[in-house]
């Protein structure tokens, strides 16, 4: 009887307990089907037919019919050759941001102000910074091209006017408003990286180079890693800065992107169902790069213990 | 191996974030960044909660956001609800508020609630895809001329020959009474879908006080110039100014998008053949000469060059009073009247006629104009409502500025424009450009004046023309000849018309 009674309290306390348990469950779940998993299968289904918003999506599937169009379409290749060209800033930016990182890692005056310094970019407007930084580029009346007249007597480049140039100055743009955010993270690595470290190498008679070519690279790896990672995805999508300081793309299309090719093609153009076969597209592309760089970490990454 | 795992799974997650728009998230940022800077023009662009005289005439519950986007609720003690969805500046809502608590004060008895939602443009057609999607229409919306095909084919908009009576209909541009119409092949006849907010023109100016500083005459709007006065003009008006050796001040300065066409219309240009399924550039004598000489003008040094434009575009050019021509739309008018934006004396002039058009100068207009739902519950009281912000006679004063002292548009009643709107303007009690007859004359067509809206706005959309007038630059620098720029650039735009076409064909299944 006495069991019996306590069997009951419990199972009504599991109960109510399971109840709870699936709630918790069920919210992230619930937001995941709504907000990835409805969308993800949207995109797929809108990827494969001729949908503009203002017909009907089920009336006009086309099968694959975008996608052999978009490996056919010369301006896709443009901006995804843009795309990638533009990603030479990412290891400019980590080696920038590594040697920025172990200057700020000694004990020197102002580190916190610079480190914030440093930062503030990140935490800035993308749109906001863009436009800034367009007036830097400006042809006649930018910050850059003033201070090379001052130094040369020349007229600058035409940083946003010229396919080459257009290019480096989204590039340059880049890495300055990414470099905050790796010095964190390389600053964080290298505050993990253990003391005694060093000092056995010391005592071993190592000079500065071996200490950082064998303790401070290879334990940093993990971050390098997660850098690489993150930009490399981050570069795919790049879109804000291209839409703000170059609104049509850029003389002959030079400076647009993928994304930026998406958006013209899904919202200017109404080609909804394109556009949703450019982001499948895009998205495969993603999921190979950061799938191949998870297979070869084993080569590089280093981890402390 | 684990770590394999979770090197897949995160691949995945990044991935599909690209899918989900999980990663692009400021999209609308950059959106609103783009319009911030294209309409400088608007000056302040402050949001003003005009939440004061609201209730005079019915309740009103505001919300507004800081976007520009802004839902007002008004209600009256009927049982019929509508839902009117636009975009506007600010500047203009105000005054259609007042019209829509108007309305609902006249139909207290019928509305129980007329929900009046107001956004920005760059947002308006996104936000239209969301509704059509979800089939969940306003009752109340816009329709271009270019959406009026697909909307009707599709099913979501009335026709408004029942609902509207045909003086009002007939009160209007005969522009606007035409390109609303359809038929079911052809725009242009048929059964009416909607009824003009505005038709607008994009017209030619001149900087008066460089016309009396270079001691020249003013251009006659009776008779506008032809290329070779416009050139003969220009190069009087281009000039070193502080004598440095640097152009300083330019004859015209161009926007190959919007300001191209109105020089090749005026020489007979057309980029379509008439059924508009052929693009026409290759073998185009017109667009040879036209092009020639509109490149000319930069490659002559009459405009700024192409470098100098992308450091400072020509609208600003034209503000600062570096040039003396410059495109102006009828939406411009106010911001040019202003003396604070433009400390100059100008007016209206039609844009250089070519040797090989009609001998009449053309430029392209623009409209956009209220249908109503083809699922709207009350269709009849929502006709009613687009009729009276359409043509209510106190709201085209208000807007036309007879009223209110600044125009934001031309009055859409042709009585009202030719009338008492020309007399404020006479009178001086709206601030405009004396020659205002330029945008009659473009509005309605004369000896001297044609106008007819762009090609673009037949097309399912204006990719097409992206190709030929995004590519110019290169003729003004020089790296390519007009005829191989031609050649090359026709099979780009076939290509895509052809896709424009078949868009437009999806929406008939």
């Amino acid at each position: 009887m006495a069991s019996k009674k306590v069997k009951v309290q419990m199972s009504a306390m599991a109960k109510r307990e399971e109840r709870w348990a699936w709630l918790f469950i069920a919210a992230p779940f619930v937001g995941f089907m709504l907000f990835m998993a409805y969308p993800i299968v949207f995109a797929l289904i809108a990827s494969s037919s001729k949908w503009t918003g203002i017909n009907s999506l089920w009336g006009n599937i086309v099968g694959l019919r975008n996608y052999i169009k978009i490996l056919n379409d010369a301006k896709f290749w443009k901006a995804m050759g843009t795309t990638i060209i533009y990603m030479i800033g990412i290891p400019i930016g980590m080696i920038l941001g590594m040697l920025v990182a172990m200057g700020l890692n000694r004990k020197i005056p102002g580190k916190r102000v610079l480190t914030t310094m440093y930062y503030v970019p990140v935490v800035s407007s993308l749109v906001a910074v863009s436009i800034l930084w367009a007036w830097v580029f400006n042809y006649d009346y930018g910050l850059l091209n003033g201070i090379y007249k001052a130094l040369t007597g020349l007229h600058g480049p035409n940083w946003l006017g010229d396919e080459f140039m257009v290019k480096v100055s989204l590039i340059i743009f880049m890495v300055w408003k990414g470099l905050g955010g790796t010095v964190i993270l390389y600053l964080a690595g290298l505050q993990n990286i253990p003391r005694d470290y060093y000092e056995a190498a010391m005592i071993d008679g190592a000079n500065s180079w071996q200490k950082f070519r064998n303790i401070t690279l290879p334990l940093l790896s993990p971050v390098t890693f997660y850098i690489l990672i993150t930009s490399l995805i981050g570069g795919f999508q790049v879109f804000v800065e291209v839409q703000v300081m170059t609104p049509s793309g850029g003389p002959n299309y030079s400076a647009a992107t993928v994304v930026f090719y998406l958006y013209e093609k899904a919202f200017t153009n109404g080609q909804l169902g394109y556009g949703s076969a450019v982001a499948v597209i895009l998205a495969i592309i993603i999921f190979i790069i950061t799938a191949i760089n998870f297979w070869g970490q084993d080569k590089w990454v280093k981890t402390i213990e | 191996m684990r770590r394999k795992f979770l090197g897949i799974a995160m691949a995945s997650v990044m991935g599909l974030s690209a899918l989900t728009g999980c990663a692009t998230t400021t999209v609308e940022e950059a959106g609103e960044a783009e319009s911030t800077e294209a309409k400088t023009e608007e000056g302040s662009g402050t949001e003003t909660a005009d939440a004061g005289d609201a209730t005079e005439t019915a309740d009103a519950a505001e919300a507004e956001s800081t976007d520009g986007s802004s839902t007002d609720s008004l209600t009256g003690n009927g049982d019929k609800t509508l839902h009117v969805f636009l975009y506007m500046q600010e500047h203009e809502k105000k005054i259609y508020e007042d019209l829509v608590k108007q309305f609902v004060e006249e139909h207290k008895d019928e509305i129980k609630e007329v929900v009046f939602e107001v956004t920005t443009q760059d947002e308006y057609n996104q936000k239209m895809i969301a509704n059509m999607t979800a089939n969940d229409m306003p009752d109340v919306f816009y329709v271009g001329p270019a959406a009026v095909r697909s909307y009707v084919d599709n099913g979501y908009v009335l026709p408004l020959d029942d609902y509207v009576d045909a003086d009002t209909i007939g009160s209007v541009w005969g522009t606007t009474q035409e390109i609303y119409r359809y038929d079911g092949k052809n725009v242009g006849s048929g059964s009416l879908y909607a009824l003009p907010k505005d038709l607008s023109c994009f017209a030619f100016a001149y900087n008066q006080d460089l016309f009396d500083a270079a001691g020249l005459e003013y251009p006659d709007p009776e008779k506008p110039y032809t290329y070779d006065e416009f050139i003969e003009v220009c190069e009087k008006l281009t000039i070193d100014k502080d004598g440095d050796g640097e152009i300083d001040q330019w004859g015209v300065a161009n926007a190959d998008q919007f300001g191209m066409t109105p020089f090749l219309y005026s020489n007979g240009v057309k980029f379509l053949n008439d059924d508009m399924t052929k693009v026409n550039v290759a073998n185009n004598e017109p667009l040879k000469e036209a092009l020639t000489f509109y490149t000319d003008l930069t490659k002559n040094g009459l405009t700024p060059s192409v470098e100098q434009d992308t450091a400072l575009g020509g609208y600003q050019r034209w503000l600062d009073g570096q040039v003396a021509f410059y495109a102006c739309g009828t939406w411009d008018v106010a911001a040019f009247m202003d003396d604070a934006t433009f400390p100059y004396k100008w007016n209206l002039c039609g844009w250089p006629v070519g040797p090989s058009g009609d001998g009449r100068s053309h430029t392209w207009m623009g409209s956009v104009g209220y249908c109503v739902s083809a699922t709207s519950e009350n269709p009849d009281l929502a006709a009613q409502l687009a009729a009276k912000l359409s043509t209510d006679e106190e709201g085209q004063k208000a807007v036309s500025g007879i009223t209110t002292g600044e125009s934001i548009q031309l009055p859409n009643i042709t009585e009202l424009a030719y009338g008492e709107f020309k007399d404020a303007v006479n009178s001086g009690k709206v601030p405009y450009a004396s020659n205002v007859d330029v945008i009659f004359g473009y509005f309605d067509g004369n000896d001297h004046y044609a106008a007819a809206l762009q090609e673009t706005d037949y097309t399912y959309n204006a990719e097409w023309f992206t190709p030929f007038w995004s590519g110019v630059f290169n003729i003004k620098n020089g790296d390519i000849s007009v005829e191989d720029y031609l050649q090359q650039v026709e099979p780009e735009m076939q290509e895509a018309l052809d896709e424009a076409i078949e868009l437009q064909n999806s929406a008939t299944n």
